[in-house]
């Protein structure tokens, strides 16, 4: 939450919150103007020397948390509380600048409401002990305010963007994987529990976990342990077609921001989404660096589209550095010699990883640059990315064109949100040869050597073999695997998915889609303003009146039936004086209708007993509307 | 003039659970031979009657106007011998002196210390004579006791025998030579009452009827002193619902707005304790509009009868023209 803020702001906050209790009960106050000024000059320029500018959000913020701080030292009149209450309001605000999680909402909206509260307690007088009422005040405020609250969300114009509002620059530019493989870059990932992306599948047609492969970005330079993509996709002549059909697997991804420009997809994506395009080697490339969350459908489809290969493609495809050591060399050549047929070479390399003694691990030991050599015939130890990396490396020695693809494996499956969510620590990176009767086709050298990393996902996997270097806790570790926590974090995490998908991503867009929906499809903001205040208007309106009629005497039913009562009796005749009470007027207006009388006086007893009497049962009101309603009906009968 | 005359109807419509008001306290039938057994003696004055009973069962003394003649010591010696209780009558003159009412305290000889004899305000049932023939030491002492319902001599309290029932009566003709009780102390009777002179054909029955004296002779109590003492603390209970109180609060407020001085809270307390003992008289367990209406002009007339705005006219008008003026909320 504060992770903009340098650390010493929120500090110093806390500082002088207890500088505060402690001064307070002993009387002591921050009387020396001239150290307030040194005070203040102090901190602002701790400001400028922390962000090196006092421009900008985090110091902005920085400045209103510290000159807070420094209020709480000074405050002391009733004046200063309620300014303090006010400005906290407003830091509530700020917090939104720095981060828009669900979390971090949820701390505000606490810590907003806990401010409402200490002015309610505030104005309440100085009792102290009772903690409840104000807090429920609060909370019935908070409760009255809802509804014009969702009113604005809904229909206040928006003028760009939704509410994520990216003002920070990303600190380091990307989050993820690189367009660079080089050695270690995804064990650096698989501890990474942070979201990559979610996505979802609106025709129910889920693929099984061994072949989610989420394809991100293809490297088709090799450089033996170290991989690259292609300069810039868009650079490159395209050789893809669009895929026509639609056979194909229906996905809503919700990305988060990771600074660069892939965006992902189900192996293989067969049309772009919009504001993105189908780079060659078929992944998603968008036009604008992924800074904030966007959400977009793809579809993807089990065969790859394009089934053709240039030649200019192929040498690329081919192209093996130079440095490669004769027995790396010799063992692909052996393979390629060995058999005409691509798919009897990759069947013999994958035969040579899989009996070759190579190992699983996610701490290999630190390899040389070029040390092929060392990985194929020594340690033989390794991950998904050095199989990726090495495999493609052989398979161009054998001939074969081949390309490392890096991407996401699986993904955690939310059974209440009904989404899959992709970690980082989820990062796979897998080959692709391509073979000239089937064109394009994966292959997962890492599938050979770990099968349950493909098939259980790395959490499982790893807790599975026991070396899980995630938790040093075991203790820890078992608790957070308990079934009753599992579906806590998939609530957690299905509630912010909500927030992301619904909440945040409510832009301009969306709000003009809903809108139209509801059948305002002619709402430029000024009319879309003057429609909210109106409904605002109305609905306070409609609050007001629910108040006074829940506010309104209890006895007012009785009173009003007894009314409509008595003007029925004038009509025939017997008129009731306002000082009458009811059971002389039963009495003189029995004697006056005589064929009446014995109603009257039912009608009067049922009142004089509901108003009266000590403890009215509830059921003689209905009686007594019956009753009232009946002498109409009689009065009618006579009439005619 | 509103029917305060009316006699109590069945109300057995009135609850569903198909409980007896009257039977709440158990008292119905013993309150009516009560009041039957006075009206026997005083005939013809039925609601003056029940409006006296009303007063003593609210613990409130009692004030009657009127002419000599008319049965005011015939109504509390018949209310106090069907109630078995004491019964002293004083007769108030200009040189009455408070020690003549309230008791002395005597040198006695054989014990040698002073001896406090009691007075007749010693007694369950009290008849003041004129009360305003006396002087205002004496009144303010007489009314000092009825408010407190103890007397003190000497320093020391003597409390006053329960129940405590005051009868005073005055004369509204010849004033020459009395002194008026000032209305701070009129507020202390509960009621203030006329008797006045009973119809043709009750005088008639009174001429041919047998001596009242012997007849008072004959009384027998209706029933006891624990009973009444019981009787009493039920009146306070008689319920009151909130649309009543509204009533009575509203009348309070439409008094004060007309009149310089309005009704006082003690007045509110009264009005409240004698409809409630009207309202257990008429036999039920809550208390109607008609029952504050019932004991309102007699309650509230020397209360409002000396307003220096509308020096014309008589209490019981302004009261009247009150209850008349207030709607039943």
């Amino acid at each position: 939450m504060f992770g903009g803020l340098a650390p010493w702001v929120p500090t110093l906050f806390l500082i002088t919150l207890a500088a505060k209790f402690w001064m307070e009960p002993r009387g002591y106050r921050l009387r020396s103007v001239l150290f307030k000024v040194v005070l203040a000059a102090v901190t602002l320029g701790a400001i400028f020397f922390s962000y090196g500018s006092v421009k900008g959000i985090e110091p902005g913020v920085s400045l209103i948390v510290v000159l807070m701080s420094l209020k709480i030292l000074e405050a002391h009149t009733a004046r200063e509380f309620q300014v303090m209450v006010i400005f906290g309001w407003v830091l509530c605000l700020c917090g939104f600048f720095l981060s828009q999680d669900l979390a971090v909402a949820l701390c505000l909206l606490v810590a907003f409401s806990l401010f409402l509260v200490a002015l309610i307690q505030f104005h309440r007088g100085s009792s102290p002990g009772a903690f409840w009422p104000p807090l429920h005040l609060g909370g019935k405020f908070l409760g009255q305010a809802l509804p014009l609250v969702v009113l604005l969300f809904l229909l206040f114009p928006r003028l760009t963007t939704g509410f994520r509002f990216q003002i920070m620059q990303p600190s380091s530019a990307t989050a993820g994987f690189s367009d660079r493989l080089s050695p270690g870059s995804i064990a650096s990932l698989a501890n990474s529990s942070e979201v990559a992306f979610r996505a979802e599948f609106p025709d129910g047609r889920i693929p099984g976990p061994a072949a989610m492969y989420w394809r991100g970005v293809v490297l088709s330079r090799g450089e033996g342990f170290e991989w690259r993509a292609s300069e810039s996709p868009a650079s490159i002549y395209r050789a893809t077609t669009p895929f026509s059909g639609d056979e194909g697997i229906r996905q809503w991804i919700t990305i988060e921001p990771h600074g660069a420009r892939w965006m992902f997809a189900l192996d293989w994506p067969s049309a772009p989404p919009p504001g993105a395009s189908l780079a060659p080697g078929n992944y998603l490339w968008s036009y604008e660096p992924i800074r904030k969350p966007r959400r977009y459908e793809v579809k993807s489809s089990p065969a790859i589209s394009d089934k053709e290969l240039s030649p200019r493609e192929r040498k690329m495809l081919l192209e093996v550095p130079a440095w490669l050591s004769p027995a790396v060399r010799d063992l692909a050549q052996s393979w390629g010699s060995s058999s005409s047929d691509p798919r009897a070479v990759v069947n013999r390399a994958l035969q040579f990883f899989r009996s070759g003694g190579f190992q699983y691990s996610l701490s290999p030991g630190p390899y040389k640059e070029r040390d092929l050599d060392e990985f194929l015939f020594h340690r033989r130890l390794g991950f998904c990315e050095y199989y990726a990396r090495s495999f493609a490396t052989l398979m161009r020695l054998a001939g074969i064109p081949a390309r490392v693809v890096v991407g996401y494996l699986g993904g955690e499956y939310n059974e209440f949100g009904r989404f899959f969510l992709i970690r980082q620590a989820d990062t796979h990176a897998w080959c692709e040869v391509w073979l000239p009767e089937g064109g394009w086709q994966r292959v997962d050298p890492t599938s050979v050597v770990a099968p349950e990393r493909v098939n259980l996902g790395l959490d499982s996997f790893l807790a599975r073999r026991g070396v899980s270097n995630r938790a040093s806790n075991t203790f820890a570790m078992n608790v957070a695997q308990q079934p009753i926590f599992t579906k806590l974090r998939l609530a957690w995490d299905s509630i912010n998915y909500v927030w992301d998908t619904r909440v945040l991503s409510f832009d301009a867009e969306a709000q003009r889609s809903f809108v139209a929906e509801i059948g305002m499809s002619d709402a430029n903001p000024f009319s879309l303003f003057m429609r909210t205040l109106m409904m605002a208007v109305g609905l306070l309106a409609i609050y007001g009146g629910w108040m006074r009629l829940r506010t309104r005497p209890r006895a007012d039913r009785v009173k009003a039936l007894y009314g409509r009562f008595c003007r029925k009796a004038a009509r025939l005749g017997a008129e009731r004086q306002p000082w009458e009470g009811p059971l002389d007027f039963s009495r003189r207006a029995a004697d006056l209708v005589p064929d009446q009388s014995r109603r009257i006086r039912d009608i009067s007893n049922t009142y004089i007993a509901l108003r009266y009497s000590p403890e009215p049962t509830p059921s003689i009101l209905d009686t007594f509307a019956r009753e009232v309603n009946a002498f109409s009906l009689a009065t009618r009968g006579r009439a005619r | 003039m509103l029917d305060v005359t009316r006699q109590p109807s069945p109300f057995s419509t009135w609850f569903a659970n198909g409980i007896d008001p009257a039977d709440r306290f158990g008292v119905k039938d013993r309150l009516d031979a009560f009041t039957r057994q006075v009206c026997e003696i005083i005939v013809g004055k039925t609601e003056a009657v029940k409006l006296a009973v009303a007063c003593l069962l609210a613990r409130g003394h009692l004030l009657i106007e009127d002419i000599p003649g008319v049965g005011k010591t015939t109504l509390s010696q018949a209310l106090a011998r069907s109630l078995a209780l004491g019964f002293q009558r004083i007769q108030f003159t200009s040189d009455l002196l408070p020690a003549d009412i309230l008791g002395n305290s005597i040198f006695d000889r054989d014990e040698q210390r002073f001896v406090f004899h009691c007075g007749p305000l010693f007694s369950q049932v009290v008849l003041i004579d004129e009360v305003n023939r006396a002087t205002a030491k004496t009144q303010s002492a007489l009314l000092e006791a009825m408010e407190e319902y103890h007397v003190s001599s000497d320093g020391v309290t003597y409390d006053l025998p329960q129940p405590f029932f005051v009868i005073a009566t005055q004369n509204p003709q010849h004033q020459v030579g009395t002194f008026p009780l000032p209305e701070s102390q009129l507020d202390r009777f509960l009621m203030r009452i006329e008797l006045g002179v009973p119809d043709r054909a009750s005088e008639r029955a009174m001429l041919l009827g047998m001596d009242r004296r012997d007849m008072l002779k004959e009384l027998k109590p209706v029933f006891s002193i624990e009973t009444l003492l019981e009787i009493q603390q039920n009146v306070r209970k008689t319920h009151t619902s909130p649309a009543l109180l509204d009533y009575l609060q509203d009348l309070l407020d439409a008094s004060r707005q007309r009149h310089s001085t309005g009704l006082s809270p003690r007045a509110g307390l009264a009005l409240l304790h004698a409809s409630q003992a009207w309202a257990l008289l008429s036999g039920r367990d809550m208390v109607l509009p008609e029952d504050i209406q019932a004991v309102g002009v007699a309650v509230m007339s020397h209360r409002l009868g000396h307003d220096i705005e509308q020096p014309g006219q008589s209490g019981r008008t302004l009261a009247d023209a009150l209850l008349r003026s207030v709607p039943v909320p």
